[in-house]
């Protein structure tokens, strides 16, 4: 469970392109050292008796480096490390379900502030996830006043 | 602010629009380790929906029974983990929608978008199915074993959709990504807008839409349709055809990157 980010240094770029190291200011281990995402067991990350969801996943590229698309981010999430020639969509796959698991998408961390309602906050990728969106209020302006009527 | 309030016109209102915004989980559920049945006849829509989150987010409960369902629409909506229910029954429209993780067996029919918006998981339905069968599904699989309606696929972003029967008017209209397998016919305008994905036919194409051509069906398509078959115990016919999209409506050069990843 990751903690929420820190974003105070962050600066946005004002881009076209947002990636997931604009997003949240920062990267991670798994995408420069393969061997920590050796171990990522896809079949078992994912419902059914196939791989279900990560058969639409590859490896695509972004601002010409390898990336996989984030669809919980909606967002490319770089990936620096060597490939193995044959195996680009399964380090992809991986890297993705790295990163889903250790709540590291932005998308998915929005949830601790925008969710309404209770939630597993990492849903389907880890079993006993913590519970967001329990004690959701909706925002208020600053000065606002309810009208009477 | 208060997420509930009284509403002006009497009743009470919810800020975020739920119709029941004072039903609770009935907890009318039999328990028995990580199993659990429950009897939806005398339930609302919500209570349903309540008392399978508090099951499977609160009690760690992994397989649900649902018994007398009662074609209620949108039942077994938002669920986002893993678990596996059964519906005993039929559901109404947007049943099993906008789940993420869960593996549902729907035993009877049911009406419009089941699975809309699926990010992932599995939904198997025994009989039939209405129109717009997996509106603007994300991932996963979704079998429908009977005939489907129109617009099947409609949106589709990705996953899988298999439908042992025919298909309506309309199949894989504006579908952007993702796969499907139909294994009976497919009915006029198939693939209609498509930008990108494959429809698999095994039985006959009344016609094909706006920019839906014929391609080849390659070893690793086989490979595919085997698979999803073998995995889901459908009879297969001996021969499908592929058909994509021939790519003369395609515009991306011309759109900006996020549009791009709209269809990712």
């Amino acid at each position: 469970m990751s903690e929420q980010f820190d974003l105070a240094d962050r600066r946005l770029s004002g881009g076209k392109g947002i990636d997931t190291e604009e997003l949240t200011g920062k990267t991670f281990p798994y995408q420069f050292d393969r061997s920590l995402v050796d171990d990522v067991d896809l079949h078992a990350a994912t419902p059914g008796e196939d791989i279900n969801w990560l058969e639409d996943i590859e490896l695509m590229t972004e601002d010409g480096v390898n990336a996989v698309f984030d669809r919980y981010t909606n967002a490319f999430l770089k990936i620096y490390f060597e490939i193995p020639a044959g195996r680009e969509n399964e380090y992809a796959r991986k890297v993705l379900v790295k990163h889903l698991q250790e709540g590291n998408s932005y998308g998915i961390w929005l949830k601790h502030k925008h969710a309404k309602f209770a939630q597993p906050e990492l849903g389907s990728w880890l079993a006993g996830s913590a519970t967001v969106g329990a004690n959701w209020t909706p925002p208020e302006l600053a000065g606002w006043q309810k009208p009477d009527h | 602010m208060e997420q509930v309030s009284a509403a002006p016109q009497g009743g009470r209102y919810d800020i975020r629009g739920l119709a029941e915004p004072d039903a609770t989980a009935p907890k009318n559920a039999v328990v028995s380790g990580s199993t659990a049945e429950f009897d939806a006849a005398e339930l609302s829509t919500r209570q349903v929906n309540l008392e399978l989150r508090r099951l499977v987010y609160g009690e760690g409960v992994t397989e649900v029974t649902v018994h007398n369902p009662g074609a209620k629409h949108s039942l077994s909506v938002g669920l986002l983990a893993r678990c596996r229910v059964r519906i005993d029954g039929s559901l109404g429209y947007f049943g099993c929608g906008l789940i993420d993780g869960p593996e549902i067996h729907v035993t009877g029919r049911v009406g419009w978008s089941v699975a809309e918006n699926m990010m992932s998981g599995v939904v198997v339905v025994d009989k039939n199915a209405g129109s717009l069968t997996g509106a603007a599904l994300r991932g996963g699989d979704l079998v429908i074993r009977g005939h489907v309606g129109a617009r099947t696929g409609i949106d589709q972003k990705g996953g899988t959709i298999v439908v042992g029967g025919n298909a309506g008017t309309l199949t894989g209209f504006m579908m952007q990504r993702g796969r499907q397998i139909i294994c009976g016919d497919a009915g006029n305008g198939m693939g209609d807008s498509m930008y990108d994905g494959a429809i698999y036919v095994g039985g006959k194409v009344a016609s094909l839409g706006v920019d839906c051509v014929e391609a080849e069906l390659t070893e690793t398509d086989r490979e595919f349709i085997d698979r999803k078959c073998a995995i889901y115990r459908l009879d297969q016919p001996a021969t499908f055809r592929k058909f994509v999209c021939g790519k003369k409506l395609w515009n991306y050069d011309n759109l900006e990157p996020n549009e791009r990843k709209l269809v990712l």
